[in-house]
């Protein structure tokens, strides 16, 4: 087992804790990043079609503005592959046949449908990334504690927090596998190794960031921190977002 | 809230819970979205995911072998599934705190950690999925519980080829899939947990 396949380098703790992706000249706070991720998620499900349209643009718009790194998932060709699927396969899942294209019989009723849903999914793909990227994992867990969760604030903090490296690290993992012809010969063994190779690297993550949390003295049981600061930006966007949450659900 | 789960046992969870949520949120979406339920009778996408998710969080139990892991590894996977695409899904999140109750219940029955008492915990997890389909169409859509026991009949006599008079194996059916699911997945969860705790082992007797 030991003479598998070799765990990839660890990045620097700063980026697995989240804690320092340039905090020190967010404009926005932690009040404005969840009020923008209530918002996309509130927006995506409710605002129908077109309108979709422009919740997506103002998600992208938001995020190029505040956390351009939250926009990477877009420049990779599978992130586009998973979108198009939507589109494409929804003609022949959804809604009655109606339209003859190629000798394909096809549903105009499940091409919209899908387009729609792409949308809706995007939007809140780069809302929720954009949202695990800004807040850090002390910020999310005094979002908890607020509530009288404590433990459970930190496990899901940690755990928002740790979504892209994981997908990142099983990605670097499978193709390091795939390079190493790993899947020739016995493909489950491999698949195997590839599954416990990925549990022990996010594992390896996990004592990072428990040393790191045990460096900054963080108890579980520890006393109750203060609250979290709503800003005068916060509140502005949370105006904005409020507004243009209404505008476009009245939209006729 | 006094918490009995030491700082690396939270993370542990969160590592597990990330997994887990991980594969909800990409595979899961995606497979819900390329096999709508009608497309799948017998098997489906929530039964495979839970099965998945119990394979994560199962091996999750080897590394925090504390009473209450596994649910809290589930609290974790429902607040991530409510950020994922399509929003926040109220039944999914439901379902997947009680199959990891179920799972801890099977955990406790068991006494010790070992292969028969992961299986037990998959099977009862796993099983869930086919009850959920009544419990969740009643309490979320107000459904009827007979209309749902006629549906599942409908599409179980579909996928079978059977006349729906056969009411007695279709349900069988229904449910061996679902124990059979939950074995593996348990069985799976036993096999790659002390895989990864022996490559861990080894990493640090080199590292020594």
């Amino acid at each position: 087992m030991g003479k598998g396949l070799q765990t990839e380098p660890l990045p620097p703790r700063s980026e697995t804790l989240g804690d320092q992706k340039g905090f020190g000249v967010r404009t926005v706070g932690i009040w404005g990043h969840l009020a923008f991720l209530v918002w996309a998620i509130v927006l995506g499900v409710l605002a129908a079609e077109a309108r979709l349209v422009f919740v997506l643009g103002f998600v992208v718009a938001f995020s190029a503005l505040f956390f351009r790194g939250s926009l990477r998932p877009i420049r990779r060709l599978e992130f586009w592959v998973l979108v198009a699927s939507a589109v494409l396969l929804s003609p022949f899942l959804i809604g009655e046949k109606d339209l003859s294209l190629f000798g394909l019989s096809l549903s105009r009723q499940g091409f919209w449908a899908g387009l729609w849903m792409a949308l809706r999914a995007l939007s809140i793909a780069l809302a929720v990334g954009g949202f695990a990227y800004a807040v850090s994992v002390d910020e999310m867990a005094r979002l908890f504690e607020m509530a009288g969760l404590k433990g459970l604030g930190f496990a899901v903090g940690v755990a928002v927090n740790m979504l892209p490296t994981l997908e990142e690290t099983a990605r670097n993992a499978y193709q390091a596998m795939r390079l190493r012809g790993g899947f020739r010969q016995d493909r489950l063994q491999g698949l195997r190794m590839l599954l416990v190779t990925i549990v022990v690297n996010a594992l390896r993550r996990g004592d990072e960031v428990v040393e790191a949390a045990e460096a900054r003295a963080f108890r579980p049981d520890g006393p109750r921190r203060e609250s979290l600061p709503l800003g005068r930006t916060d509140l502005i966007l949370i105006a904005v977002l409020m507004a243009l949450g209404a505008g476009l659900l009245a939209w006729p | 809230m006094k918490t009995r789960f030491t700082t690396r046992d939270l993370v542990y969870i969160a590592v597990f819970g990330a997994l887990w949520g991980v594969l909800e949120i990409t595979l899961g979406s995606y497979l819900h979205l390329i096999f709508p339920p009608l497309t799948t009778p017998l098997v489906g996408v929530g039964t495979i995911m839970t099965a998945m998710g119990m394979v994560v969080a199962l091996i999750g139990r080897l590394f925090v072998p504390k009473t209450g892991s596994v649910l809290m590894i589930g609290v974790v996977v429902a607040i991530l599934k409510a950020l994922s695409i399509g929003g926040v899904k109220l039944p999914a999140m439901l379902g997947i705190i009680i199959e990891s109750l179920l799972a801890e219940l099977g955990l406790i029955l068991a006494r010790r950690p070992s292969r028969g008492g992961f299986m037990l915990a998959g099977c009862l997890a796993v099983l869930w999925t086919f009850f959920h389909k009544f419990f969740a169409s009643y309490v979320f859509l107000g459904r009827g519980i007979y209309d749902v026991y006629l549906g599942v009949l409908k599409e179980g006599s579909k996928a079978l080829g059977i006349g729906m008079g056969y009411a007695v194996l279709i349900i069988v059916a229904f449910l061996l899939i679902r124990i059979v699911a939950g074995g593996l997945a348990g069985w799976l969860a036993w096999d790659l947990g002390r895989a990864v705790q022996a490559r861990l082992v080894q990493a640090e007797r080199n590292a020594e």
